[in-house]
């Protein structure tokens, strides 16, 4: 046994029977492969045993980009696929790779099924802070008069009063951004069958900048509703005073739940 | 193994988070302002004597963070401590979001099964 072949990394669990090559387009160009136990299949390409660093920063990027790519040819290929975090590697040969299939097919076969014909979709949601308040001044008559009579008003007075103002408008903004929150999700809940509010955003595009964040969605959304769901945020999109970003479809990396225990958090 | 200090840097830190604490007891006395004013315990003339008080006060704290190049330390700290207070207040008031967290951080993930024991 040459040293390649002691390891795989694993790039997903697929729906398939067929042993076959994907291609050469692992990391690092690697010829990516699928091993079978019955229906299922883990995709991987054969790997020296110990983990190989990246020797650049660039070689770095373009792995995660292979890794990803991977994932998509395969679920284009197997339509639903159990995705793996980059860089995970199994020791072991092929056949190590079938037993631990083996071992734990009834709890892949049942996620596989599970998230048959879904893909998972990132919904951000952005309001442009200038045009919202300027919106809500304009309902709030107790604000309006405020902000008309600063200008008139000696320079202690006016700026108690400036505060007055900037913390009502806070508070009104916030109160109008949260019941728009429990709108838009309640909307987004009824096109998905499950739903992850993502704390951290990890890259806003330069298009949305000036706006802030709302809020973020991971979604897992079955095919046959994705149009409707794109339709519901387009109308969103219209406002002028929100802006959604809707990305997908993905790898259900969210959603893959090996122990049952994921639950709905909208 | 001795501790390097940047004293610049020390500098900075320190005058930064005295800033951010000082900002941030000035809003209180400004809350504290406005609620007064809206019980009507303040005359015309005691609102327009505090206001200019705490006016020069956000004035002065303004010229200290631009001279000392601190705006951005002010920044983080105050952020920093905006977001213990947050998490603090969320963990007391929802316990069940703790114990999500927790739940969520042992849950296995595909990138993290235990591989082969075979």
């Amino acid at each position: 046994m040459t040293e390649t072949d002691q390891a795989r990394y694993l790039y997903l669990i697929a729906n398939t029977e067929e042993e076959r090559s994907l291609g050469d387009i692992g990391l690092g160009d690697r010829p990516v492969y699928t091993i079978v136990f019955q229906d299922i299949a883990a995709v991987v390409h054969a790997s020296k045993p110990e983990p190989e660093p990246a020797k650049s920063e660039e070689q770095a990027k373009q792995w995660i980009l292979n890794h990803n790519y991977v994932i998509d040819r395969a679920t284009e290929n197997f339509n639903t696929v159990l995705p793996f975090s980059f860089g995970c590697l199994a020791r072991g040969d092929d056949e190590a790779i079938k037993r631990w299939l083996q071992k734990n097919y009834g709890l892949y076969k049942r996620e596989l099924e599970r998230l048959k014909n879904s893909a998972e979709y990132s919904i951000q949601i952005f309001y442009d802070p200038k045009i919202l308040e300027k919106q809500i001044i304009e309902t709030i008559p107790e604000l309006k008069e405020i902000d008309q009579k600063i200008e008139i008003m000696p320079k202690g007075k006016a700026y108690i009063f400036k505060k007055k103002f900037e913390l009502g408008l806070k508070q009104a903004v916030s109160d109008h951004l949260a019941s728009m929150g429990r709108e838009f999700g309640k909307l987004i809940k009824e096109n998905s069958i499950q739903t992850i509010i993502e704390e951290k955003i990890p890259y806003v595009p330069e298009k949305y900048a000036g706006k802030k964040v709302m809020v973020s969605f991971s979604c897992l959304v079955a095919q046959e509703n994705v149009d409707r769901l794109g339709q519901s945020l387009e109308k969103i999109n219209k406002r002028e005073e929100f802006a959604v970003r809707f990305t997908g479809p993905w790898a259900p990396f969210n959603f893959v739940d090996l122990k049952g225990n994921i639950e709905d958090e909208t | 193994m001795p501790i390097e200090i940047d004293e610049k840097n020390l500098k900075k830190g320190l005058l930064g988070l005295v800033v951010a604490l000082v900002e941030i007891i000035t809003e209180l006395l400004e809350k504290q302002a406005l609620l007064r004013i809206e019980n009507e315990s303040l005359s015309d003339e005691e609102i327009e004597r505090l206001g200019e008080a705490l006016a020069d006060l956000s004035e002065a704290l303004e010229t200290i963070k631009a001279d000392n190049n601190i705006e951005d330390t002010v920044e983080s700290v105050r952020c920093g401590l905006d977001e213990v207070v947050d998490d603090v207040v969320d963990k007391l008031m929802n316990p069940a979001r703790w114990a999500k967290e927790v739940e969520k951080h042992d849950r296995n993930r595909p990138g993290e099964i235990s591989l082969l024991d075979s």
